[in-house]
């Protein structure tokens, strides 16, 4: 393990931001803390980049306790979501200020800041420029090179692309995805984008109120979300009256708690018969259809529910809103909490 | 999230030196020389007094100048702040002709103040003054005294305090971001529902301490209700002098100055709120740089024209007058009548005919540029620790450290004199009474509440995520702050520097009872030159004192502004000084809040300089 | 790169000034502390250096063998500054206050008894008659002016007391109120000696204090920074209180032609004094100092030169006759010095507090 979480408790005065925190990072894992804003994940990243001391148990990292070792000595690299470039020095400065530090010689210290800069594509011209110079992207790039000329065994990166619009954001991704790869480097992400989450995570661990409350894969947290909020938090969901689940209680045969929430993803709504599997059929109505190039969303009233369905486009003729549709629903993907 | 356990505090080696450099500069300085004297005022022979209350209390014109003081302050709270604001918005907001011209005329409080300004502005406006002879002619029912009170010290200290606005103001105006004025226009605000609703809230957080900082000027207003009060409007100050004086009176003058230091606490108390919580606001992702507006409205762009510039002759007209009469005899200045036979050189010849002219000038250019540097220097230590560090402790010494804003400066002086004359173990069993160290010491003293709280607003307004940043990489304390932090507070810190060499070029105060024998300050040297029975050119002497000092203090004001400036237009950076705000939204953070009182103030105005 | 050589030598500059001032330090310090050291340059204390004083004082020294520096402050400040460094004196001699002031010095043992060799030559009555602490060097009247070129002679009130007494002088007259300076306050004690009673506020009847909330409430108060003959030039005021050594030079200056009022009762005077400060390394050369600048010769020469009325019986001749006519013409105000010395602080205090406008 690289990484671990022993019981970590982080307190503010009177609040308590983390009860009580167990994890575990393995090497080379690109891991993911996912929720929404003042869940606790940013907290949970300062406490393993040592900027905040927890008041209860202990962190290890690669297999010793660093709970009170200073950030520099942790052996992590971090790019922050403001990137915190110092905005009186020169972009080239600015990579090597760790090198500095520490003292390395000036041939050294240049080979490694051109080695980096190659590795996150950032030209010479770029690297003598300041760093209010340079656009949101350029910017993200030097925060992470400054992070890994150092080499740390742990890179800890917290919202990295939020700041940047949604074009860049997913492109950046990729990139950011196949330069862990590359490197191999032990990558803690925070965000609070389930998308983003989604891709480029080996793992994740899903945020509420300071509690995990799911850890796995991501299509494990997809699929067989542990608990109503993970379900909800993750992708989108259909949420299931009372009426509609009585009508499917009625048609299929599987047992079904009456008093439950219950949901269901948008892609397990079908609008044609599907070729295998259990359904059922309920009758409903067309409300809306958005239309987005390789298929369409659906908003169908059905049994006192506005079920949203999502339809691969092609083949047949786009129903049109007031049409009568049935809609095709596997029981076993329902999801109830 | 400030980590604020006391383990983390000191477990940090520098926060720990400094802590205990500080505690013993507080012990040393500043807490035993004032409690000494302040014991001994008030419980003469071991029992408390209560005769200054009595007395105070019983004195209808004490208690009239006090209220007067508070009136003051009170009146001054608002006027300057409207003509500051004004021109800080002629000046770097609105699209005026020749507003550097404007700047200039404006800056001129930068340079001078005091007797002079107050003289300067008597002899325009007042009984005998031109403008005033002027008008008389024309109409002659005008009362010749129509300059004088409440009224005239209010217009002159508001023309005269409005330094801050220009230099702390003018920096905030240029960090808001520039989308957020044409979204506005976008959706069909008018100029002045724009600078109502967007430009003057974004500047409220300075403006609030601006006027903290006018409010304490109000209070102690000394020579502009002396010159212009008149019998009708005298001020509290004067008195508390003349007390702290007279040793049978300082309890008096103690008290009266507690008083005033009472209201200086809340007021204190009130700016760390606002500088704690209270109003935030957000950097914006990629701020624009501002525009200069065009007012639109032909009349009320002509109005603001015509004020604009009658300002900048009311400003600029003292400082002519100044140097005119520099140039003028005495008797000519004094009985009002100018004519061509009264311009003389001799008043310059009496000033470098004095023997050893020039060397009260280097002893106060040494003492000030030393004093304002070791207090800029050590209150960068001190202001980060406490913006770092937040618990009981550090907030006991940073009330400590505001007694000089309290207590008049010549008991901090007395104290000092009166402590260190005797062997003390507190400073290695030195006696500093007579050593040329203890002025340096008294300098240092009085210059740090102004320092520490400019600093540390300006400490504040970095965002936290650098120092972890650097943290992380491995950069220690100092390192962060010699390479991370201070170059992006040097702006706020050159300005500082320049404001305290400044203030401390013609002290007197202080000196009177500190100077070494030998190394004769300025500030003596002048009183010296324009005291005595038979002395008639005493203020044709000042004049020629103030334009030299004028040229010193221009210069000073040039060396950190006007190089700045050049340096950074070089780079290609944005408009003036180096501003790190402004680098900063590059990359800004837009949930990230910033303490807004605090960000104002980190970086100062930059000033068309003078020149290319 | 701008920013760090600007750091580097602000820090340099710091280091090094501090080196320089503290070597001064040590070296002054060494100088004052160690009772030794009684050589090096005499260190004089003066209010009475303006106007050129200062200067002379230490060119004729010089030409006497003496080495001098004459450190010059305001009369009260002065007298604070040196009861404050009592302990570790930095002044070893002080000449130039009055009575009063050197009445505080003594009693806090700021200054010390020397009798200098000129000792028979000047009325001891007008120094320190009991102890010899002090000894009196020049005199002064303190009176009140007019221009006779505007108000003749028979205008003028004889006595004081008519200034606010009778309506015609309502405002004409300027009263100083900066009573934290030496002649304001010899004017208070003027007002106040002859009211002296020991059953009264401060040891003063209550008809003293209507006299002297009478002579502020209808005066003119002073204007910082302009002259009492510019104002009296301009016709803001007729009259106005200044040390008789003002008058010469002002009646050039402005064209004027001074007159003085001469109560009955006669003028508060001050004697300026000259005295050893307690604890001086030097007191040798302080001796010889105080002999030489207190003798006949030295008084009469500066007399001749600053228009001053010496009290060394043997320089009067020396004196300008104008001057000697205008003091002789002028009755002594029996005021009791040591008295006043106890009481001025308390009576300046009350008169600030409730009577000044």
């Amino acid at each position: 393990m690289m990484i671990r979480f022993d019981d970590i408790e982080v307190t503010f005065g009177d609040h308590i931001a983390i009860p009580k925190l167990n994890l575990e990072v393995g090497q080379g894992e690109f891991f993911t803390l996912l929720g929404p804003s003042g869940c606790g994940k940013t907290t949970a990243l300062r406490t393993l980049a040592g900027f905040i001391e927890p008041s209860a148990g202990e962190i290890y990292i690669d297999g010793k306790a660093a709970t009170t070792l200073p950030s520099e000595k942790r052996s992590v690299g971090m790019v922050f979501q403001n990137y915190a470039l110092f905005p009186s020095m020169s972009v080239r400065e600015n990579i090597a200020f760790g090198l500095k530090v520490r003292k390395t010689g000036r041939s050294e210290t240049d080979r490694l800041v051109d080695e980096i800069a190659a590795q996150v594509e950032l030209t010479q011209e770029q690297l003598a420029k300041n760093v209010s110079e340079l656009s949101g992207g350029q910017q993200q790039r030097v925060a992470i090179a400054r992070a890994l000329v150092l080499k740390p065994r742990i890179l800890l990166l917290d919202e990295p692309l939020s700041n940047l619009d949604a074009k860049l954001r997913v492109q950046l991704r990729e990139q950011l995805k196949n330069l862990q790869r590359e490197l191999g480097i032990t990558t803690v992400y925070v965000t609070h984008d389930q998308e983003e989450a989604l891709t480029m995570s080996d793992r994740i661990a899903v945020f509420n109120h300071g509690v995990v409350e799911q850890v796995g894969t991501p299509e494990h947290i997809y699929n067989r979300s542990a608990t109503e909020f993970v379900a909800t938090f993750v992708g989108a969901m259909n949420r299931l009256t009372s009426e509609f689940m009585q009508q499917i209680r009625h048609a299929g045969g599987i047992t079904l708690a009456a008093d439950k929430s219950s949901y269901l993803r948008l892609e397990k709504v079908a609008l044609a018969e599907p070729a295998h599997g259990a359904s059922v059929r309920l009758d409903g109505v067309i409300a809306d259809r958005v239309y987005q190039g390789s298929h369409s969303t659906y908003t169908i009233d059905s049994h006192g529910s506005r079920i949203r369905a999502l339809v691969p486009e092609g083949g047949a003729q786009p129903l049109v809103a007031g049409a009568a549709a049935t809609l095709y629903i596997d029981p076993t993907a329902i999801l109830q909490y | 999230m400030r980590n604020s356990s006391w383990r983390a505090m000191l477990r940090s080696p520098l926060v720990v030196i400094v802590l205990v450099v500080l505690v013993w500069f507080v012990a040393t300085f500043l807490v035993l020389p004032n409690a000494n004297l302040l014991i001994s005022t008030f419980f003469p022979e071991g029992k408390i007094s209560v005769r200054a209350l009595e007395k105070l209390v019983s004195s209808e014109r004490a208690l009239k100048s006090l209220w007067h003081s508070f009136a003051l302050a009170a009146t001054l709270a608002v006027t300057v702040n409207v003509v500051g604001i004004f021109i800080v918005l002629v000046t770097d907001y609105f699209k005026i002709r020749g507003s550097r011209v404007l700047w200039l005329g404006y800056a001129t409080t930068l340079i001078y103040g005091g007797i002079v300004l107050a003289a300067g502005y008597n002899f325009i406006y007042g009984k005998n003054g031109f403008i005033t002879n002027a008008a008389l002619k024309v109409f002659p029912d005008i009362d010749p005294n129509w300059f004088s009170g409440y009224f005239a010290v209010v217009v002159v200290m508001t023309l005269a305090t409005t330094t801050n606005h220009m230099l702390f103001l003018g920096s905030s105006l240029a960090k808001i971001d520039y989308q957020t004025i044409e979204a506005a226009r976008n959706m069909g605000a008018s100029t002045w529902r724009i600078l109502w609703r967007i430009v003057l809230p974004a500047l409220r957080p300075m403006i609030f301490a601006v006027t903290v900082l006018t409010f304490l000027t109000g209070l102690g207003a000394l020579t502009a209700p002396l010159v212009l009060g008149g019998t009708d409007f005298q001020t509290i100050a004067p008195m508390i002098l003349t007390f702290s004086k007279s040793s049978g009176s300082r309890d008096l003058a103690a008290l009266l100055a507690i008083i005033l230091g009472l209201a200086t606490i809340v007021l204190l108390a009130m700016m760390n709120r606002v500088e704690k919580s209270g109003t935030y606001f957000s950097v914006a992702k990629v701020a624009t740089p501002l525009q200069k507006q065009r007012i639109r409205n032909p009349l009320a762009n002509a109005l603001v024209h015509v004020a604009a510039y009658v300002l900048f002759v009311v400003y600029a007209l003292p400082v002519l007058l100044i140097v005119l009469f520099s140039f003028l005899e005495s008797t000519a200045i004094s009985t009002g009548t100018i004519t061509w036979d009264a311009f003389t050189l001799a008043n310059y010849a009496t000033v470098f005919g004095t023997p050893a002219v020039l060397k009260p000038f280097v002893v106060s250019v040494v003492y000030s540029a030393l004093a304002s540097l070791i207090v800029v220097l050590g209150m960068l230590f001190v202001a980060r620790v406490f913006q770092k560090h937040r618990n009981p402790v550090t907030a006991l010494l940073e009330y400590l450290l505001h007694i000089p804003w309290i207590l008049p400066t010549i008991l901090i002086a007395l104290a000092l004199v009166m402590t260190f004359d005797r062997p003390n173990p507190l400073i290695g069993g030195q006696v500093l009474t007579g050593t040329t160290l203890l002025l340096l010491v008294a300098y240092v003293i009085i210059k740090i509440p102004f320092t520490l709280r400019l600093l540390k607003a300006a400490f504040a307004s970095v965002p936290e995520s650098l120092e972890d940043a650097a943290r992380i990489l491995g950069a220690g304390p100092l390192f962060t702050l010699r390479t991370v932090l201070v170059p992006l507070v040097l702006p706020t810190a050159a300005a500082i520097t320049a404001l305290n060499f400044n203030s401390l070029l013609d002290d007197y105060d202080t000196a009177v009872f500190l100077y070494h024998p030998l190394y004769e300050p300025l500030g003596l040297a002048i009183r010296a030159s324009t005291e005595g029975e038979n002395n008639l050119d005493a203020m044709s002497i000042t004049f020629v004192y103030t334009v030299l000092l004028m040229i010193i203090m221009g210069f000073t004001m040039w060396l950190v502004y006007g190089r700045g400036g050049a340096s950074s237009r070089r780079r290609g950076s944005r408009r003036g000084t180096p501003r790190a705000g402004a680098g900063l939204a590059g990359s800004g953070a837009p949930a990230a809040p910033v303490p807004a009182a605090a960000a104002a103030v980190v970086t100062v105005s930059p000033v068309p300089a003078p020149g290319p | 790169m701008h920013k760090r050589t600007f750091t580097t030598a602000s820090v340099a500059t710091i280091i090094l000034s501090t080196m320089v001032l503290a070597s001064c330090a040590s070296a002054e310090s060494g100088g004052s502390e160690g009772g030794g050291d009684a050589g090096g340059t005499l260190i004089v204390y003066t209010n009475s250096n303006s106007d050129g004083r200062g200067e002379w004082v230490t060119a004729q020294a010089k030409e006497a063998g003496l080495d001098i520096e004459i450190v010059g402050l305001g009369g009260a400040d002065l007298a604070n500054r040196i009861v404050a460094e009592k302990n570790n004196p930095v002044g070893d001699v002080v000449f130039g206050l009055n009575n009063m002031f050197f009445e505080t010095l003594k009693s806090e043992e700021a200054v010390t008894a020397y009798e200098p060799a000129w000792s028979a030559e000047v009325d001891q009555e007008s120094g320190d008659p009991e102890d010899g602490v002090f000894w009196p060097l020049v005199e002064q009247a303190i009176v009140t002016v007019y221009d006779t070129n505007k108000t003749p002679e028979a205008d003028a009130p004889t006595e004081l007391a008519d200034l606010w007494e009778d309506s015609a002088y309502d405002g004409r007259y300027e009263v100083n109120t900066a009573l934290g300076q030496a002649t304001p306050q010899l004017v208070l004690a003027g007002l106040l000696a002859p009211y002296l009673d020991e059953d009264g506020d401060l040891g003063v009847s209550d008809e003293g204090w209507e006299q002297v909330e009478g002579y502020f409430a209808h005066g003119s108060p002073a204007e910082e920074g302009t002259d009492l003959y510019a104002r009296m030039t301009r016709g803001d005021v007729d009259f106005g209180v200044l040390p008789s050594s003002g008058i010469t030079s002002r009646d050039a200056e402005y064209g004027t032609k001074t007159g003085v009022i001469s109560p009955a009762d006669g003028v508060p005077y001050v004697t300026e004094q000259i005295a050893v400060i307690a604890g001086t390394p030097r007191q040798d050369a302080a001796e010889e100092f105080i002999d030489w600048f207190g003798s006949a010769e030295t008084q009469g020469a500066f007399a001749a030169e600053f228009a001053s009325y010496p009290v060394n019986e043997g320089a009067r001749a020396e004196a300008l006759p104008e001057v000697v006519e205008l003091i002789e013409s002028l009755p002594k105000q029996d005021i009791d010095y040591a008295l006043t010395r106890e009481n001025i602080g308390a009576w300046v205090e009350k008169t600030e507090l409730e009577y000044l406008p």
